[in-house]
């Protein structure tokens, strides 16, 4: 009995460590991004910030922790084990409120109990999340889909590339990605010529701006509005302005996103803080051009997966189509 | 210490930096807009910004810089201590949690409810400090402000705990600190109501005068002192919620402003109040202006600059104090 017991698991440690040198195998000669190889490919590298990672193929236990990740794999038609816990999802990814989807954590924050106990096979990490990849690193393989503010779509779309290939959806992502770009390309021919645009963040009843390069930067970098001051520094939060600072920028457009509103928390809304005399004399509001944002996609999602960037720039084609 | 002599000086000087709040912003306002908004009802858009903007924002400065230098001044008299205000003995922390409670409970409440709730708050927080303080033996003078600043602490952490798990976290930061740069016509008003509760406390000075003096001292001078307490709590804790609900926590004011008055005219409230009054808007527009001039056409929030101003001026009025002790 014992004989046997010694020999069978000699065996099983055999195999495990076979099957394992197989495995490094295939991630050595598998490069990033050596689509059609005649390899079964078993993992995949990606290069990140904090060196380069190793990314199963098709892994069964995927956990999300970055909103606009979770919108790509949906687009994608992946399954997903774990989302973060919020207060409201965004309406793109309203299904994983679902209780069949574990809560792992905050958006922030990881419940690292929670994420080891699901045993995953990769965990999908990025943005408000990005610091805690070193950690997560630990229990899983962990993607950085950090968004370059400097070049959100380039970055949207690797994002998307990288999850596809993931989950062995290449040509879906391909696919989406040129949805994406076509969405992209008939807002611009829109915008052109239609006047500068300024855009502001509403919090507690406060303000701030933002500019080019910026989180938001992408009205103008991207979409191609013309900003309506230039020099507006990029800070994480935005610079604090008074409604004066909007009346002398006196944009033709105001772009307005409602922190309370996108966490789910509406208070006194945003049109309500910005009816005064100060904002009601501003170009935008006598052409009637502000336009309140979809606050969770923009905030939470930052327009850089298909779901989000469809709606919100479907909301700005509108917009400045009627214009 | 001749009153008049110096009153006029005084109110010359506030009107002067009061005046020159009226100029400062991104919008240009010019003296001849402020003259032509005197003379003749034109309508064109400085003066616009005028009226909408720079005069709420300058009286929304002067009502909550001198209304919390008076709570300061009332709170040293019933905790018998100059080291604490409402910021550093767990009011302005209370009321922020009452904050917190009136967004998580209620988003849509009516501003007024939400300072009822904030005040509630105050109300308690501060009655807990006095209660802790009545148990304490020790009462050295650094015994009292380190207690307080405890209890905020500890009022404090709690807020951030909630605001934390509710994802509001930003949220709460916006009264945390104080920021005027928002406040419009119409964004404001609630602060009058801090004027009328200072000149309450301008009315009720001597009682709180002799309240300073310990509770056996007011009993014999036939002061009912737990009502007098009470009375003050209520003010301090209604001042206190409606400069948070409108502007945010102003940390400091209530600190220095009192302890520099009394360096000059005493402890006798009926003679310090209005000075204390005074030097608490001087304080709130010079810091105002600093912060609105320093990144224009940005800001930076009175609490911050407050805060960095403040603690200078604490520690040179410690040292001072240690100085002329002999120390």
């Amino acid at each position: 009995m014992s004989r046997f017991a010694l020999s069978s698991s000699g065996t099983s440690t055999f195999s495990v460590n076979r099957r394992q040198s197989l495995l490094q195998l295939g991630a050595l000669v598998t490069l990033p991004w050596a689509a059609g190889s005649a390899l079964a490919q078993q993992s995949f590298t990606v290069q990140q910030s904090n060196g380069a990672v190793q990314i199963p193929v098709k892994p069964k236990t995927i956990l999300v922790f970055d909103m606009a990740a979770l919108d790509c794999l949906r687009a994608l038609g992946a399954q997903v084990k774990g989302v973060p816990e919020v207060v409201k999802f965004p309406q793109v990814l309203e299904q994983y409120a679902s209780k069949d989807y574990t809560r792992i954590g905050s958006l922030f924050e990881p419940n690292y109990e929670v994420v080891k106990g699901l045993n995953p096979d990769v965990i999908v990490a990025g943005g408000r999340s990005a610091a805690k990849v070193p950690e997560l690193s630990k229990i899983a393989p962990t993607l950085d889909l950090t968004v370059n503010n400097a070049k959100p779509v380039e970055s949207a779309f690797k994002h998307l590339k990288i999850l596809g290939q993931m989950v062995g959806a290449e040509a879906k992502a391909d696919e989406l990605i040129a949805a994406m770009q076509a969405d992209i390309d008939k807002l611009k021919g829109l915008t052109a010529g239609k006047g500068t645009g300024l855009m502001v963040m509403t919090n507690g009843g406060k303000l701030s701006a933002y500019g080019p390069g910026s989180r938001f930067g992408m009205l103008h970098d991207v979409y191609g509005i013309a900003p309506a001051n230039k020099d507006i520094q990029v800070a994480g939060h935005g610079q604090a302005i008074s409604f004066e600072f909007i009346l002398k920028t006196n944009p033709d457009w105001l772009f307005v996103l409602d922190r309370d509103a996108a966490i789910g928390r509406e208070g006194a809304s945003a049109s309500k803080l910005l009816d005064n005399p100060l904002v009601n004399a501003t170009k935008a509001a006598r052409k009637k051009q502000i336009v309140y944002l979809n606050s969770a996609n923009w905030y939470l999602l930052g327009n850089a997966s298909p779901g989000s960037l469809h709606d919100d720039v479907t909301q700005l084609i509108n917009a400045f189509s009627q214009a | 210490m001749r009153p008049l002599a110096f009153a006029l000086p005084a109110v010359a000087a506030l009107a002067v930096l009061a005046f020159i709040s009226l100029l400062v912003g991104v919008s240009d306002v010019s003296v001849a807009t402020i003259v032509r908004l005197f003379s003749h009802n034109e309508d064109d858009l400085a003066t616009q910004v005028l009226v909408a903007s720079r005069v709420p924002r300058t009286l929304a400065l002067l009502l909550a810089g001198s209304a919390m230098a008076v709570a300061g001044l009332l709170m040293q008299m019933l905790a018998r201590n100059h080291y604490v205000e409402p910021s550093t003995m767990g009011t302005a922390e209370s009321a922020g949690m009452g904050m917190l409670v009136g967004v998580l409970l209620w988003p849509d409440m009516p501003v007024f409810a939400k300072m009822g709730l904030a005040a509630v708050f105050a109300l308690a927080g501060t009655a807990l400090f006095l209660a802790v303080l009545s148990r304490i033996r020790l009462r050295a003078a650094l015994i009292v402000p380190l207690v307080g600043l405890v209890l905020s602490g500890v009022i404090e952490s709690a807020t951030t705990f909630i605001a934390y798990r509710f994802d509001l976290m930003q949220t709460a930061r916006s009264w945390m600190t104080a920021d005027f740069s928002a406040i419009v016509q119409g964004r404001y008003e609630l602060l009058w109501l801090s004027l009328v509760v200072t000149v309450v406390a301008m009315v009720a000075a001597d009682r709180f005068t002799v309240a300073g003096m310990g509770q056996d001292f007011a009993t014999n001078l036939g002061l009912n002192y737990k009502r007098l307490v009470a009375q003050g709590v209520a003010v301090v804790s209604v001042v206190t919620a409606s400069v948070i609900v409108t502007v945010g926590i102003i940390p400091f004011v209530g600190l220095i402003v009192p302890n520099l008055v009394r360096l000059v005219v005493g402890d006798n409230v009926r003679k310090s109040v209005l000075w204390v009054a005074w030097a608490g808007a001087l304080m709130a527009l010079v810091c105002d202006l600093i912060g609105r001039l320093v990144i224009a056409p940005y800001e930076v929030p009175i609490g911050t600059v407050m805060g960095v101003i403040g603690s200078a001026m604490f520690l040179a009025l410690l040292l001072a104090r240690r100085k002329r002790m002999g120390g």
